[in-house]
């Protein structure tokens, strides 16, 4: 793993000290852990009465409303529990693009995701969307331990869907992080995702190429995960109709977003640490 | 168009375009530019799938903008002119139609290359019309100024090269009155000008004519010389080498001759026979050479008619000497009842239904007269009269209404003749006879050689047998319908006009000719005999003349420049818009 990454991991998990995840209620669930959850369990705050049932633990009978009433009642506590956030990564080839700090900047945000959802007493675990889904090595340890493979599959999201999915935990707090760009339908895409979680964010992550067209010229365009080539002479007009399409692709994402309930926001990779504020208003990282 | 090398400005100009070229070239290199996804431009993607299979130029627009803009500068540097129809020369060819055009054959000869190089010309240069002009004998035009290829063609198939003679200096004096001095006037021909100076920038001379060894008939007659017939042939080498042709004479399928002739150098060979009155038309033919038209002559028998002549005079000295002059002139008959001829000194001669009337004035109170006289030297009676040092003697009579004079001295009518009503001639002769001078000298027996010969010529039939092409023949028929059968093509029915029944015939054919008048059938022959046509020696090839001068050229075709200027600067318009447009937009 170069230097560069190993420096963003470690840069993302500084930064990531300062936010936590907002963690709703409905997503308190999971191990046993430190956050008080909706359900009843066994930490010391009282929630409620109730019958006795034949199998209550006994040491839940509170005696001296036995005594009052002359009915077995027991109390009630609340649980205990980690919530637990899936980091959904894009790790086709166009999340490491030559010549931008595309991938520097996706792991320095899967770093402060991480850190964040630390902060926020969740466990983490980190998912990579290649040839099918695949846990990162080494993932839930802070993220400097991370082991941070080659980006080498040409395959986008929906193909790793489709090959193998992730397993991802149940009432937990999912977060995409890719640059949305391959054809298809996003809510399809996004329902996948947000199966059984409590909560999505879809971030966006693009490399000012991608966002911002190239000047005007003769360009040889490369797709960097199909290899396709592709010669043209960009001008005025060429340019806008590039913004044109960017805006429909990424309105089409935050239509999606919206019907399944999920959160978006887009970051260009190069104005990272100047577009948190951008993440904190959508409500995606939270201020600690 | 006017090569743009040789001007500068055009020059830079074009180093110009390879320079832009370049730049752009340069410039607009395909930077590669690696993305992360083809999705967002699949608009460009698609037009190009959906528009046409053929590479668009990947160049930007505005660089063929500048391209225009110095081609069209270039253009305007080289002082662009447009050769506008209303103002561009119309062509005047002078063909020259003479027989030696032909020399060397159908396949080679001087005309053959002529019209190629007219061909050439035409597809060179635009003229607003074309005019073909004949140059034979006497110059004629040969057909309407025509515009189309098709149309040249056909009028060129006129030029048949049979003429014995080229009158190009009329036929340019014609092309001249034509155009107004406003056309090019090209002469095709196989002879070098008289002089090259065509100071008036007007006249092209092509020649295609090659110097060749050619022996040819020059000169050939027939001529009854009392029970024989006399023949020359004169024959003419004009090559600077001795020449030898065979030469082969024959009367209709017998050969009376046939032997080798060798001819100096440029010299003439002279063959004289005699023949028996009566032998048919004789063909003489040499060898092939160069020019075919000068190698055969024809030679048909010569007319052997007569002038019955009655001598109405009652004073014997002048009578016996007018029978003595008669007799001299060798054309007098025999006979002379109902005369052709009747000379009197009555005021009123005798009846005579077809006679010419010659009244002599014998007066004796005349006036001896020295000089000057004047003679109309163009009148049949006038030929070969030199009356220098005669003693005339004439009565001092006035001219009769009607009559014109032949000769004259003073005011007074010495000879002077009327055509009366029936085409006869009304001659009065004011001669004392024996105070003059004029019977002793020579003058008086061809003054009625004159006479008789004019007579026998308006006499029914042809006096003379044996023409030159291009000769005049006029035949004096005797019925109203003549037929006419050339040595080639079809006989042709002729009317006879006038009152002595003439008729034209237009001789372009060599040949035995004939004529069919009342039954009787009359032959004449008309031959080449054109030596300085045969005359290979002074042919040439070249070019004189030149048309095009630099203040003529400025009327017929007008500056263009401003045009290209315009478009230059309108490009610069749209260049700069356009420049400013995609910094807005930048």
């Amino acid at each position: 793993m170069p230097d560069r990454l190993r420096q963003s991991l470690v840069d993302g998990a500084r930064l990531g000290q300062r936010y936590a995840l907002p963690v709703p209620q409905h997503a308190l669930a999971g191990a046993a852990g430190e956050r008080l959850a909706r359900r009843t369990g066994s930490s010391v705050d009282f929630q409620d009465y109730r019958e006795y049932q034949p199998g209550d633990d006994t040491r839940t009978i509170d005696w001296s409303v036995y005594g009052r009433t002359d009915k077995l009642t027991v109390k009630l506590y609340r649980d205990e529990v980690t919530p637990h956030l899936d980091l959904l990564v894009d790790a086709s080839r166009s999340m490491s693009l030559d010549a931008t700090s595309k991938a520097a900047s996706l792991w320095k945000l899967a770093s402060i995701f991480a850190t964040a959802a630390d902060n926020s007493r969740c466990t983490h675990a980190v998912w990579l969307a290649g040839d099918g889904f695949r846990r990162l090595p080494n993932d839930t340890l802070p993220p400097p331990a991370w082991e941070i493979p080659d980006f080498d599959s040409a395959r986008h999201l929906d193909d790793a869907f489709a090959i193998l999915p992730p397993k991802c935990r149940r009432l937990g707090l999912r977060v995409l992080i890719s640059d949305l760009l391959w054809p298809g339908d996003p809510l399809a895409t996004l329902r996948r995702i947000a199966n059984g979680a409590a909560e999505v964010f879809v971030i966006q992550l693009l490399a000012r190429t991608d966002a911002e067209p190239p000047p005007p010229g003769n360009l040889r365009l490369e797709d960097s995960e199909s290899g396709q080539v592709f010669d043209l002479y960009l001008d005025a007009s060429g340019q806008q109709q590039y913004r044109d399409a960017l805006v429909r692709h990424q309105e089409s994402w935050r239509d999606a977003c919206r019907q399944t309930g999920a959160r978006f926001a887009t970051v260009v990779a190069e104005q990272l640490e100047e577009s948190l504020p951008t993440l904190t208003a959508a409500q995606i990282l939270v201020p600690v | 168009m006017i090569p743009a090398l040789t001007y500068p400005l055009a020059l830079i100009g074009l180093v110009a375009l390879p320079t832009l070229a370049a730049i752009y070239f340069l410039r607009h290199k395909h930077r590669r530019q690696p993305v992360s996804s083809l999705l967002l431009w699949q608009h460009q993607l698609k037009s190009r799938e959906g528009g046409a299979k053929l590479d668009r130029p990947r160049l930007p627009w505005i660089f063929f903008l500048e391209l225009l803009i110095l081609a069209l500068l270039i253009t305007a540097a080289t002082g662009p002119r447009w050769q506008l129809p209303e103002t561009t020369r119309p062509l005047i060819v002078i063909l020259d139609d003479s027989a030696s055009m032909l020399a060397g054959g159908e396949k080679d000869s001087a005309r053959v290359r002529a019209e190629e190089r007219l061909n050439a010309l035409l597809r060179e240069r635009k003229f607003h019309s074309v005019r073909l002009l004949l140059a034979g004998s006497k110059p004629r035009l040969a057909g309407p100024a025509v515009t189309e290829q098709k149309e040249i063609r056909a009028q060129l198939a006129q030029w048949t090269c049979r003429a014995p003679a080229t009158a190009i200096e009329s036929a340019i004096a014609l092309a001249s009155d034509l155009s107004k001095q406003q056309a090019e006037i090209l002469v095709l021909t196989d002879r070098a000008p008289a002089h090259d100076d065509f100071a008036d920038g007007r006249i092209r001379w092509f020649a295609f004519g090659r110097t060749t060894p050619n022996v040819a008939f020059v000169n050939a007659a027939r001529t009854a010389n009392g029970e024989q017939d006399r023949c020359l042939l004169e024959l003419a080498n004009h090559s600077a080498v001795p020449q030898s042709a065979r030469l082969t004479l024959r009367a209709g399928t017998n050969t009376l001759h046939s032997g080798a002739v060798s001819i100096p150098a440029q010299s003439r060979e002279r063959i004289i026979l005699n023949l028996p009155a009566g032998t048919p038309a004789i063909e003489a033919s040499l060898t092939d050479d160069a020019l075919a038209a000068d190698n055969r002559a024809w030679l048909a028998s010569p007319s052997r008619r007569h002038v019955r002549v009655q001598l109405a005079i009652e004073d014997e000295s002048l009578r016996t000497l007018l029978e003595r002059t008669l007799e001299s002139t060798g054309l007098r008959a025999t006979q002379n009842a109902d005369p052709e001829l009747v000379l009197h000194t009555s005021l009123a001669g005798p009846m005579a239904t077809n006679g010419w009337h010659v009244r002599l004035v014998n007066h004796t109170n005349s006036l001896a007269y020295t000089g000057p006289f004047v003679m109309d030297h163009a009148h049949p009676l006038a030929r070969g009269l030199a009356l220098d040092g005669v003693i005339w003697s004439a009565a001092t009579i006035t001219n009769a209404p009607g009559y014109l004079p032949v000769i004259s001295a003073g005011d007074i009518p010495l000879l002077s003749a009327r055509t009366d009503t029936l085409g006869r001639q009304q001659i009065v002769l004011n001669l004392e006879a024996t105070a003059s001078t004029l019977p002793t000298t020579p003058n008086w027996p061809v003054l009625f050689h004159n006479l008789l010969d004019w007579r026998l010529q308006e006499m029914p039939g042809l006096h003379e047998r044996n023409f030159r092409l291009g000769q005049h023949v006029t035949f004096r028929a005797a019925s109203t319908a003549v037929r006419w059968q050339p040595p080639e093509g079809v006989a042709k029915n002729l009317t006879p006009s006038g009152t002595l029944g003439a008729v034209a015939l237009e001789t372009d054919l060599i040949g035995l000719h004939r004529i069919i008048d009342n039954n009787i059938t009359t032959e004449f022959a008309v031959n080449f005999l054109a030596n300085d046509e045969s005359d290979l020696a002074a042919a040439k090839t070249g070019e004189w003349g030149e048309w095009n001068r630099p203040e003529e050229t400025r009327r017929e075709y007008a500056s263009v420049l401003w045009i290209f200027l315009l478009l230059a600067l309108a490009g610069l318009g749209g260049h700069l818009r356009a420049v400013a447009r995609s910094k807005g937009t930048a």
